[in-house]
This record gives structure tokens, C-alpha cells and sequence, in this order.
């Protein structure tokens, strides 16, 4: 994992003593609310709906357990002892108080982590597929690009005040877990016919109110010249954005009007023309990044353990939560465990201080010392041996965190909406709540398979409601909620963005129509076919035929 | 004699120091609770809530003031938007964290007059 250096060290501490002098000056009166506004957003801290919320950036979702320890004691110190985790790999606390809020950074300092840049015009947290470094099918680990964007990206002043908020995503695996396709940049690592292994860069891609998948501007580009390439790109981003219209202010909207082909010219003069476009960075900061992210301590071990194949025989619900939870690793004898935080009728995302201790204690124990944050709102334990695995389970059940149900009906994305949100216009974590006890028998859910479920609360669509293979967009019309449903939509290397099937549904008889487009595929489908596959076999009309029949 | 607005309104608010939201109540303190507030039924009523808002922005007591159309029925007053029938009943989830005394606690530890 990446330490900080001196400067890091520095930089954070003395931006917490920064904000500590101005929230006493704002609590004093020094300084208006509309003075103190920016500077409180800029470390990370929102006026929300029913109080201050803090979003604590995890760079890339990667923690270690001292890291996660530290979330949970913030939880119980300064909060009311749970987190919410996000689609952005963050961790969002829900009712910190204003002058609590400098001893709270202070906190995450020393265990250098911030807050800093998780809001406002600027390049936010730089996330990453959660299974990078580990998975068995990986070009290369992105991780220390994505450390080295975090470097170049952190304060830098001339990607300070953008038309718009900035979100790069980097994958180094050809299965997309990072919804690259939906972010402003998405970076994927991938081999050239030479063998030698590069960047394909995508720009463009976002979800709000005008939905985009990204295009690809460069398919490989050396590693050396990232940094260059992206200043290119951010340049004719911070030109040409559009800054006299805050909704078409996101790069897609660039992108979308000047046409793929010409950004790309933009991009690729704007880069011809730069000073020292591949002296950046250099090859030792490139090897002293990425030193960090050196491979642990693995041990040396058979492929087979002969007490986990036990396990498997003797436990039923084990070997159906191995199946579903548990993914390849690429080192031999070693396994990915992907810790669900979607419990039947739960709060997707949620996690209380209990189950944060618990699963820091496991990750030192049993996982290298290693965390990952899901853009899909669950965590990871990406070192577990197999001989381990009963282990993890058992103390998984033990704090309700065994679910076995990854990228199943229940394991659904959704934003906090209008339960805390200040632009939310309808609530969307109950009607997630609804579906998921509707379709939450296990059995049922298996039969079901693969299937994603996300809903946002407002057009904004933080609920990656446009990725999802159901996708459910919270709305209001004269003070009652209603809800829009979407098909077909997916966030992974099949992108593609979900439509809408007809009007819209309320609180009440919403869960009952996402029940009948479920079981309607059940009715359509081939044998072994995805609920993805069926839709884009059959298209929309037979659910909405379903849905509008019935509803 | 005082025009008559569209409908009758509150005025709400953050604490500057918790965040949590509070009412301007008829005894001028601010308060978690919408039952006692003060209800503006005309323009001279929108004026003067709106003062004693800004005068509270004002001192540091509270964020962001702004009126809240509310339907009374007589028994109880039901603001008219989804987002301030939200604000004024707290998250529907989460209530072991959440509950409304939790959150009422914390602010009637912290309510301070107008």
C-alpha cells in the first residue's frame, strides 16, 4: 500500500490546522456561511438534508486495517456509529458536527487519509476496480497510476476550478469492475500487439440527467505518458468546457457536441503541443510509486486445500456463499472474498462500527492487511488463503456480513437519497429495502442470477440507476414520490445505458413491477441465459407489455 | 390590513453548529419540533419571519433560513413538499441510529433562543 512521504505527511496535516482556524472563525462569526461554504466543501464537508455529512476519500478503494479501524472509531466518536460506503469508493458519515469536524481530520491524518477534493469543480477521488492487484485475469495492477493521478491530480492548480467535478476510473482487467464507460475518464490497462502494456483511454462517459458512454480516444498509449496525455485532455476540457451552463458543464456534454473524432484531434494537438508531454513522469517515480504496491507476503502454497474442500462437502450455505462471494486469485492458494453489505432489507452500503472493527481485525488476520471499498457498495478482503476461507466465513456470519447474494436481485446499488440527500427528490433507499425482501429468499434469488438492481434518488444518478440491469430513478410530482424504471442498462465492458420503459410507478406498486420484470424473464429466458442477455435479445416490449398489463 | 399569501409558511433552518434542522417557533426560539412554529399567514408575517431569520443567519446561530409552505390541518402542520415533510421527519431508515428522539435530543441539548 502506498505510505506517505514527507510532503504527503505535510500537505494533510497542515490543511486539517487550515480548517480547524476556519471553522473557528465561522463559529465565531469571522467568516459568512457564504464565505465559509467553499472552503468546507473543499474538505469534503456537505450541508445535507438533516445535518453536516464528512465523505472521506479512500484513494482507489484500497485500506488497511489501521485505516478501517480509524472509520469506525470516527463512527463511534464523532458519529452515531455507522458509515454509509459509496459509489465512489468513499465513506460517507452522516451527522458529524461542525466543530467536531477538524478533530475528525486530525484523526484520518494519522492514518493519512483526507477528505480533501471529495467535493466541488476539481478531479475527485480517482477510483479502481476492487479486485486490483489480486485478480486472476489482470493485465497489471493500476493501482500506482491511480496513486500517481491522486499526486497530480491533489491541488493542482490549474485543475482546481473546472467547469465541472472530474472522475477518473482506471481498470487493469479486461471484465470491467470499474464502470470505466461511465466516467469522464476511464483508463484501462491492456497489451499492445508488441506485448508491451499501456493505457486505453476513454473520455466522456458520465451518468446525471444525459447519460453517456465514453469513447475511446487513444487505444494504447505508453504508461510514461499518461500524465501528459491527461493534461492534454483536461486542457481542452478547462477551455472549451461549458461554464455558462452548469448542466452541460460535464466533459460527456464536450465530448457530445464537438464529436469524438474532433475532441480526439483537440486532445492529440493539445498534447503534441505540450512542453515535455513524456518526461512526466519519470521512470524512478513511476518505480517508486508502484514499489508500494509491491505483491505481499504471499505464502507458497497447493492449489487445492484439502480442509476448505472439506468445508465445501459438509456446509451447504458455505459452499453457496464460496460460490457466489468468492473469486480466483492469482496467486496460487489464495482467494478474493467480496463481503456483501446488502443483508435482506438492509441499507445497501451501511456498515456499522462493529462490523468495520470486525472486518479490520479479519483483514490483518487473514487478509494481508488489506480492504477494498466496491464502487458496487461492498467490501473486499482481497487476501484470504483458501485454507482461511471457513474462517472468514464463520466470523463474517457472526457480525451479519455473510450474505451470500454478490450480483444477485439483492446486492443493489443505491444512493442515500431523499432519506438524507439535500438534492434528492424522492427516497430510494426503502424501495430498495421492498425489492430486496420481495425477492430476498436466497433460493429464489439463485434461480434468478446475475442481476443488477440500482437506484438513485434524483436525476443525478448517483444510484447508477443508468447501469443498471433494472435501473429505478426516484422522481417527485406535487409532493408524492414516483418512480421511472429502466432496462437494459450495464456498467461493465458491455456498457450500455438503460431505457426507460413507460410511466412511472409509485412507492407502493414499484417493488411489484420490478417483481413482474423478473419474473417475466424467468418466463423468456433460454437455458443459462443472463437477464442482460434476455433483455438484449428480446428488447423491452415484452416486460413493459408485463409491467403496464398488470400495473 | 396585511395581504394573504397562497398558503401558510414556516420558517426552517440548520444549526450552524450540529446542522440539524430547526423551526422558528411562535416564542421566537429555534426548535427541532414544526408543532410550535411560527406561521405566517401574509406578506407583514413573511417579512417579519424572514427578519428574525436573517438577524439568527446573522449572529451564528443558524444556516440558511429559508420559508417552507405547510398545510394545517388544525391538528398538525404537514409541509406541501416531499424534500420539508422529509426534513421535518427525519430518515425513514435506519432508525436504531436515527430514531427522531435521538436527533431531537441532540438539538434540544443545542436549541438556543432567537
Amino acid at each position: 500500500m502506498y505510505r506517505y512521504d514527507e510532503f504527503d505527511a505535510t500537505f494533510v496535516s497542515e490543511r486539517v490546522d487550515q480548517f480547524r482556524d476556519q471553522v473557528a472563525r465561522r463559529v465565531k462569526g469571522d467568516l459568512t456561511e457564504e464565505q465559509f461554504r467553499p472552503l468546507r466543501l473543499m474538505n469534503g464537508l456537505y450541508l445535507q438534508l438533516h445535518a453536516y455529512m464528512l465523505r472521506v476519500a479512500v484513494p482507489y478503494g484500497t485500506l488497511n486495517s489501521k485505516q478501517m479501524h480509524k472509520l469506525a472509531y470516527i463512527a463511534d466518536k464523532f458519529d452515531r456509529g455507522y458509515g454509509h460506503f459509496t459509489t465512489r469508493q468513499n465513506i460517507q458519515y452522516n451527522w458529524p458536527k461542525l466543530p467536531d469536524v477538524p478533530d475528525i481530520l486530525e484523526h484520518l491524518a494519522e492514518v493519512e487519509m483526507h477528505a480533501i477534493q471529495t467535493s466541488g469543480n476539481c478531479i475527485r477521488n480517482v477510483t479502481a476496480d476492487q479486485w486490483s492487484g489480486v485478480a486472476a485475469d489482470e493485465v497489471e495492477d493500476p493501482r500506482p497510476y491511480a496513486e500517481l493521478m491522486r499526486q497530480w491530480s491533489s491541488l493542482h492548480p490549474e485543475f482546481s476550478f473546472l467547469p465541472r467535478k472530474f472522475k477518473i476510473a482506471v481498470t487493469g482487467d479486461k471484465a470491467d469492475r470499474a464502470a470505466i464507460a461511465y466516467h469522464d475518464i476511464g483508463l484501462r490497462l491492456k497489451k499492445n500487439a508488441a506485448g508491451e502494456v499501456g493505457f486505453e483511454i476513454f473520455v466522456g462517459g458520465g451518468m446525471g440527467r444525459t447519460p453517456m458512454i465514453a469513447a475511446r480516444v487513444r487505444d494504447w498509449l505508453p504508461k510514461s505518458e499518461l500524465l501528459g496525455y491527461l493534461e492534454a485532455v483536461m486542457r481542452v476540457y478547462n477551455l472549451n468546457g461549458r461554464r455558462d451552463n452548469k448542466y452541460k458543464a460535464r466533459i460527456k456534454i464536450l465530448v457530445h457536441e464537438l464529436g469524438a473524432e474532433e475532441f480526439t484531434r483537440q486532445v492529440e494537438e493539445e498534447y503534441a503541443r505540450l512542453d515535455a508531454p513524456q518526461g512526466l513522469p519519470s521512470d524512478q517515480e513511476l518505480e517508486r510509486i508502484a514499489a508500494y504496491f509491491a505483491p505481499p507476503a504471499y505464502e507458497d502454497l497447493a492449489e487445492n486445500d484439502a480442509v476448505h474442500t472439506q468445508h465445501l462437502v459438509d456446509n451447504k450455505d458455505f459452499a453457496e456463499w464460496v460460490e457466489r462471494n468468492v473469486a480466483p486469485h492469482k496467486i496460487t492458494g489464495y482467494a478474493i472474498v467480496n463481503i456483501s453489505l446488502k443483508p435482506v432489507g438492509g441499507v445497501p452500503g451501511d456498515a456499522t462500527s462493529g462490523q468495520m472493527h470486525a472486518i479490520a481485525d479479519m483483514a490483518e488476520k487473514m487478509s494481508l492487511d488489506e480492504i477494498r471499498v466496491t464502487h458496487e457498495q461492498n467490501l473486499v478482503l482481497p487476501n484470504v488463503r483458501k485454507h482461511d476461507l471457513f474462517a472468514v466465513w464463520q466470523e463474517l456470519k457472526e457480525h451479519k456480513l455473510a450474505d451470500a447474494n454478490l450480483g444477485l436481485a439483492t446486492d443493489i446499488i443505491s444512493c442515500p437519497g431523499l432519506d438524507y440527500c439535500g438534492l434528492a427528490t424522492a427516497r430510494s433507499i426503502p424501495i430498495s429495502q421492498d425489492i430486496s425482501i420481495r425477492l430476498g429468499d436466497i433460493k429464489r434469488q439463485r434461480d434468478i442470477g446475475d442481476l443488477k438492481i440500482k437506484i438513485s434518488g434524483c436525476i443525478n444518478a448517483c444510484g447508477h440507476h443508468h447501469a443498471g440491469h433494472i435501473g429505478i430513478l426516484g422522481l417527485e410530482k406535487r409532493g408524492v414520490e414516483y418512480y421511472q424504471i429502466t432496462l437494459g442498462g450495464s456498467g461493465d465492458e458491455t456498457a450500455s445505458i438503460g431505457q426507460i420503459i413507460g410511466p412511472g410507478f409509485s412507492s407502493e406498486t414499484v417493488t411489484d413491477a420490478v417483481e413482474t420484470i423478473v419474473d417475466t424473464y424467468m418466463d423468456l429466458r433460454k437455458s443459462g441465459e443472463t437477464f442482460l442477455e434476455a433483455y438484449r435479445r428480446v428488447g423491452a416490449e415484452p416486460f413493459k407489455e408485463a409491467v403496464y398489463a398488470t400495473h | 390590513m396585511a395581504k394573504k399569501i397562497s398558503g401558510p409558511r414556516i420558517l426552517t433552518a440548520n444549526l450552524l453548529g450540529d446542522g440539524l434542522v430547526v423551526f422558528l417557533g411562535k416564542d421566537g426560539s429555534w426548535a427541532p419540533s414544526l408543532e410550535s412554529a411560527w406561521l405566517a399567514h401574509s406578506n407583514d408575517d413573511l417579512e417579519q419571519l424572514e427578519a428574525l431569520g436573517g438577524e439568527a443567519a446573522r449572529s451564528n446561530t443558524i444556516v440558511d433560513p429559508y420559508l417552507v409552505e405547510v398545510e394545517d390541518t388544525g391538528s398538525t402542520l404537514l409541509p406541501v413538499e416531499m424534500r420539508e415533510r422529509m426534513r421535518a421527519r427525519g430518515p425513514s431508515v435506519n432508525l436504531e441510529f436515527n430514531s427522531k428522539s435521538n436527533g431531537h435530543a441532540l438539538v434540544a441539548d443545542q436549541a438556543v433562543a432567537g
